[in-house]
């Protein structure tokens, strides 16, 4: 078989093989998914150091084939997928939180091959067919995870939100074929389409919207919150925070530097939505007292910040978006995983509960930090990096603004960790937890990695900015100068300010909190205007979902069922109504009386013979 | 005879003529009868499907009867034909599968199997006949057997809505006869090979667009199919999800798609009527609380999409229409059979007394999700390819507002859907003694159904090629 097809055919057909099994076995399904998993990531490994290649079979009719490319982004991402698929198949080893193990394995192994079909995929459709396809598994992963209501509602919510906007992916995908005369995305790019006229801009939007949309940014994101209490740590570090982000944050580079050239405009429109849901998130993650719904939010508020940087348009920009996007998967799962064996450990992830764990779980404890760091965007950690090219980026574009809101939401991301770690791994140690001991090998191994990756790309940022950020856009056709290198110039020292403000901020919450770390939030959180904001928030006035779904829907679908009530009116009631009236009418002159026949006789001669006179008489 | 002619021949004359040997096979035991009418139905799709070979090979079987004054009886297989047919029996036959168990409880069954071959019969007379007239006459047996099946329960109501149904699709189809009449005087036959390529007046086109309407149940003729919900599930199935409502639009194919070339506003007409009625009928489907009136309506909103795909006016759309009526018949027959088994086990149509029915119905509910992820157009199912193409075609037909008024289609379609799934398989039991799952020969069709439809997403390949060769070969006027 084509090595390309490796990381798309066996974690599939692991997966069938998996619904196969009986649920009793004991670790064959799980050792089968990892066997899976490792073996894609070595597949994936190889294309990633091999030259560019290209498949292609021919698939719906003669115009669209199902085209797979190996260029150096698709590989680039590719690697990103496998890596973080082999890690969660290994870390759910002996989890038992996370539903069935058959269908968690399962979910896990499709949504892999689906994600590595997007990577790799040239073809619009042939990468909106996996892109879809990875719907089905979002769904049953989230309703399988716990057997409650609420897991089956947030699924059912989450695959609204993404078919919804996959449909609109479907539209932009359709009209950019048309428009470009093909759907192969390689070819578009020698050509690229100009934000011209209505129908390209339309198509435009349309692509957006189901990129970030994938990749979770407000107004889309209102499910992954939900997911965090109603869904599994491990789902929660593979699709929200790696996967999804991995894909749309891909497709919308893809389709704002390689498909289409995009002005002015669409750039502001692209920074305004990045800078708009940095901020957004970050303040509503700051105020959460559960573990992993403060990190859901963060994983909204990291996609900003991504999409903040492709939206510059400029090289260090989309280095930046790009590097940020690895890096925040690579922390964001990390930290999750962490959620996920605290949660194992001490049965719980409310912030208040917990306390002090550090000395009893010291390695998750030291994940934690390493990637609280990161995501902080403490130097020399890869967070800062990446973070950094972005800051550079957005001054460069001159709209300073911009910067300044992702400035604020690094003083926020900052404060709330300093409250999530103290609340959790520090402070004094609640009673009931006094016997918790560390979470097994197998959850640590793959966190140490992940963790252990946050350190190596911050020591050696230069390592995967050659390796992989630079030659994915030299994959896009950006020209490019050299991007790696740390200076101790203004930016620095701007984000040692910002350390510090937080550190005070924490200060001031901890001691209006009482000296509770769960409550050095408190201070913000009841502020005037912010505390109404925020009841307001909590009741889900915010959630263009739930409003949707609440007012739009019933409002639109009542006025379009008056209108089938009466056309129903108008082909049932109306004409049978007609009907007996008349012949009602005229049976009441059927009464066997012969004078009245005969009167009605002669009415009607004369009538007619007055009509025929009328037209030029009888002839 | 050549053996396709055969073929040709015996698909229509034995279902129309057995049909009428089943009240005797009736006397000699229920067995016999139900065998009866069971293989009726699969040698029927054995012999349209053996035309295949014939029609991809880029020939043609035809066969004709001479009668005075241009109006030949003529039966012709081409791709388009044959294509349909294959469809129409195949589902046919499992439906007649299924209810060997579903419709042993009730009476009348003599009656029911008759009028369902009966019905089968005509539907191939009506796709084979390549003579409008034969095509009208076919037309109104297929009306007057889904007369009687509607009206399978005797009461007084559903007497009623089988009236409804009748009157509403024999008044379309008077229309219709007047524009066939336009056409016959305007051209002097009505051989439809004949007619190939020619033009056709607008008030013809309206009459028989009246017709078409009626009977695939388009805005403003739409209501009679919820309506006609009363019927026995498999009738529904039968008639109003996979074949009597494509008949409306297997017409527009054949007479608008591959005969006249139909003019542009009249094609612009017809987008628009479509996308009302997908529209109209997808909010109607999000506010009913009977199953089987959602999945009716379910069905006219995407008969609307079959229109768009047709009218669009190129070669991207037509086939993708094709496909969509490919899809379509599988996915929805299986969602009606599905209901089927609910109604039986639950006793209701209430979707508010249902709930929770996955844990007792593991099977049927999946077969459920199946056929609605399909007929959502979700990939890796068959719908997603079809809604992709029909999609795709509007697009280049360049009409913004008619790309949206079906977004939003789509968009309702989801919710639909979703809506529905998640009252009857999930949420809480409402006091309901959870039913047990459907015999095995009920829940083997349903999941038939389901996986076809996943088996033709992953080998989308060969009917996307037989529909895009059909277009190029028979398509006319398109870009």
């Amino acid at each position: 078989m084509n090595l390309i097809l490796i990381p798309i055919v066996l974690p599939l057909v692991s997966a069938f093989a998996l619904l196969c099994m009986s649920e009793r076995t004991k670790y064959l399904k799980e050792v089968l998914a990892v066997g899976a998993a490792l073996v894609s990531l070595l597949a994936a490994a190889n294309i990633f150091l091999l030259p560019p290649t290209a498949l292609s079979y021919s698939w719906l009719g003669s115009g669209i084939s199902f085209t797979l490319k190996t260029d150096n982004l698709s590989a680039f991402l590719l690697l990103a997928v496998s890596l973080f698929s082999a890690a969660i198949s290994v870390y759910s080893f002996s989890l038992p939180a996370k539903g069935p193990a058959k269908w968690f394995l399962f979910n896990l192994l499709m949504t892999q091959a689906f994600a590595a079909g997007v990577a790799l995929a040239d073809n619009m459709v042939a990468m909106l067919f996996f892109w879809e396809g990875l719907l089905v598994f979002l769904y049953t992963f989230i309703a399988l995870s716990q057997p409650t209501h609420a897991a089956k509602r947030t699924a059912m919510k989450a695959f609204l939100i993404n078919a919804v906007t996959d449909l609109c992916l479907l539209a932009g995908v359709v009209i950019t074929g048309y428009i470009a005369g093909t759907f192969s995305m390689s070819e578009i790019s020698h050509n690229k389409l100009t934000l011209d006229y209505s129908w390209s801009i339309f198509a435009y939007v349309l692509l957006l919207v189901g990129a970030v949309s994938k990749a979770g940014a407000f107004p889309f994101h209102t499910w992954i919150p939900d997911a965090a209490t109603d869904s599994s740590a491990p789902f929660m570090a593979y699709v929200p925070a790696a996967i999804d982000k991995l894909l749309g944050i891909y497709f919308l580079t893809r389709a704002s530097v390689y498909l289409f050239a995009l002005d002015g405009k669409m750039q502001l429109v692209l920074m305004t939505l990045g800078a708009v849901t940095i901020l957004v998130a970050v303040m509503m993650a700051f105020v959460q007292k559960d573990y992993k719904r403060l990190l859901s939010y963060h994983a909204v508020s990291q996609t900003g910040y991504m999409i903040l940087g492709i939206g510059t348009l400029n090289p260090i920009g989309i280095a930046g978006g790009l590097f940020h996007m690895i890096n925040n998967a690579v922390f964001k799962s990390c930290l999750f995983m962490t959620a996920g064996a605290v949660e194992r450990q001490t049965g719980t992830n409310d912030l208040s509960k917990l306390g002090g764990l550090f000395r009893s779980m010291p390695v998750t404890g030291v994940c934690f930090l390493i990637a609280a760091v990161s995501i902080s965007g403490i130097a020399p950690l890869n967070g800062f990096f990446s973070k950094e090219l972005i800051y550079k980026g957005t001054l460069e574009t001159g709209y300073k603004v911009f910067f300044l809101a992702a400035e604020i939401g690094s003083f926020l991301t900052l404060a709330s960790f300093l409250k999530l770690g103290h609340a959790a791994f520090f402070g004094k140690r609640p009673e009931n937890l006094k016997e918790t001991k560390e979470a097994p090998f197998s959850m640590l191994l793959p966190m140490l990695a992940l963790a252990g990756i946050c350190a190596a790309f911050g020591f050696g940022a230069r390592l995967p900015l050659e390796w992989f950020i630079s030659p994915s856009l030299t994959a896009l056709n950006i020209q490019h100068g050299v991007l790696s290198g740390f200076h101790p110039d203004k930016l620095y020292f701007i984000s040692v300010i910002v350390i510090l403000a937080a550190v005070i901020n924490h200060m001031v919450g901890l001691s209006a909190g009482g000296g509770k770390a769960c409550k050095a939030s408190d201070h913000i959180h009841y502020a005037p205007v912010l505390k109404e904001t925020y009841a307001l928030a909590e009741r889900r006035a915010f959630d263009l979902y739930e409003q949707t779904m609440d007012h739009a829907v019933p409002f639109a679908s009542k006025l379009l069922y008056r209108a089938d009530r009466f056309l129903d009116w108008a082909t049932d009631t109306l004409p049978s109504g007609a009907a007996g009236f008349f012949s009602g009418a005229f049976s009441r002159f059927h009464n066997g009386s012969y004078p009245l026949y005969m009167a009605l006789t002669l009415a009607g001669t004369v009538i007619y013979i007055l009509l025929a006179a009328s037209n030029g008489g009888l002839r | 005879m050549d053996l396709p002619i055969q073929m040709l021949t015996t698909a229509v004359a034995v279902p129309v003529f057995g049909a009428f040997l089943i009240p005797l096979a009736g006397r000699v035991s229920t067995t016999a009868r139900n065998a009866f009418a069971v293989l009726l139905g699969l040698f029927t799709f054995v012999a349209a499907a053996s035309l295949f070979s014939t029609v991809t090979g880029g020939e043609t079987a035809d066969y004709a009867l001479s009668f005075p004054l241009g109006l030949d009886f003529i039966l012709s297989a081409d791709m388009l034909s044959v294509f349909m047919a294959s469809i129409s029996a195949f589902v046919s036959a499992i439906i007649l599968i299924y209810s060997l168990d579903y419709i042993s409880h009730y009476e009348n069954q003599t009656e029911y199997y008759t009028m369902v071959v009966l019905f089968l019969g005509s539907m191939m007379g009506l796709v084979f006949s390549a003579s409008l007239l034969w095509m009208y006459v076919f037309w109104e047996m297929t009306g007057f057997a889904s007369w009687r099946l509607v009206g399978f329960f005797r009461s007084d109501r559903d007497v009623a809505k089988a009236n409804k149904t009748i009157l509403v699709t024999v008044f379309g189809a008077l229309c219709m006869l007047i524009g066939i009449v336009m056409i016959y005087f305007d051209y002097g036959t009505l051989d439809l090979r004949a007619l190939h390529g020619q033009s056709i007046s607008y008030a013809a086109a309206a009459l028989i667009l009246t017709g078409i309407l009626a009977k695939s149940a388009t805005l403003p003729f739409s209501t009679w199919l919820p309506d006609a919900g009363v019927a026995p599930s498999t009738v529904t199935a039968l008639l109003h999800a996979a074949v009597l409502v494509k008949i409306g639009v297997y017409a527009y194919a054949r007479i608008f798609g591959v005969t006249f070339a139909a003019p542009d506003g009249f094609s612009n007409a017809v987008l628009y009527l479509a996308g009302a009625s997908a529209l109209v009928s997808a909010g109607a489907a999000l506010i009913e609380t009977d199953i089987k009136r959602i999945i009716a309506y379910s069905t006219v909103s995407q008969i609307a999409f079959i229109f768009l795909g047709l009218a669009s006016g190129n070669r991207t759309a037509f086939a993708g229409a094709l496909l969509y009526i490919l899809m379509h018949s599988v996915a929805k027959g299986g969602l009606f059979l599905c209901a089927g088994i609910i109604e039986q086990n639950t006793h209701t149509k209430d979707i508010n007394k249902m709930g929770g029915l996955f844990s007792s119905m593991p099977v049927t509910g999946t077969a459920f999700a199946l056929c609605s992820l399909s007929v959502m157009g979700i990939p890796p199912f068959g719908g997603f390819f079809s809604k992709f193409l029909v999609f795709s075609g509007a697009a280049q037909n360049g009409s913004l507002p008619v790309l949206l008024m079906f977004l939003a289609g789509a968009v309702m379609t989801l919710l639909y859907l979703v809506r529905l799934f998640y009252k009857i398989f999930l949420g809480d039991p409402a006091g309901h003694k959870s039913p047990r799952e459907g015999s095995y020969t009920m829940v083997a069709s349903v999941m038939a159904l389901a996986l076809i439809g996943l088996a033709l997403g992953a080998l989308i390949y060969y009917p996307s090629a037989y529909t895009e060769l059909l277009t190029a070969n028979l398509g006319v006027n398109l870009q």
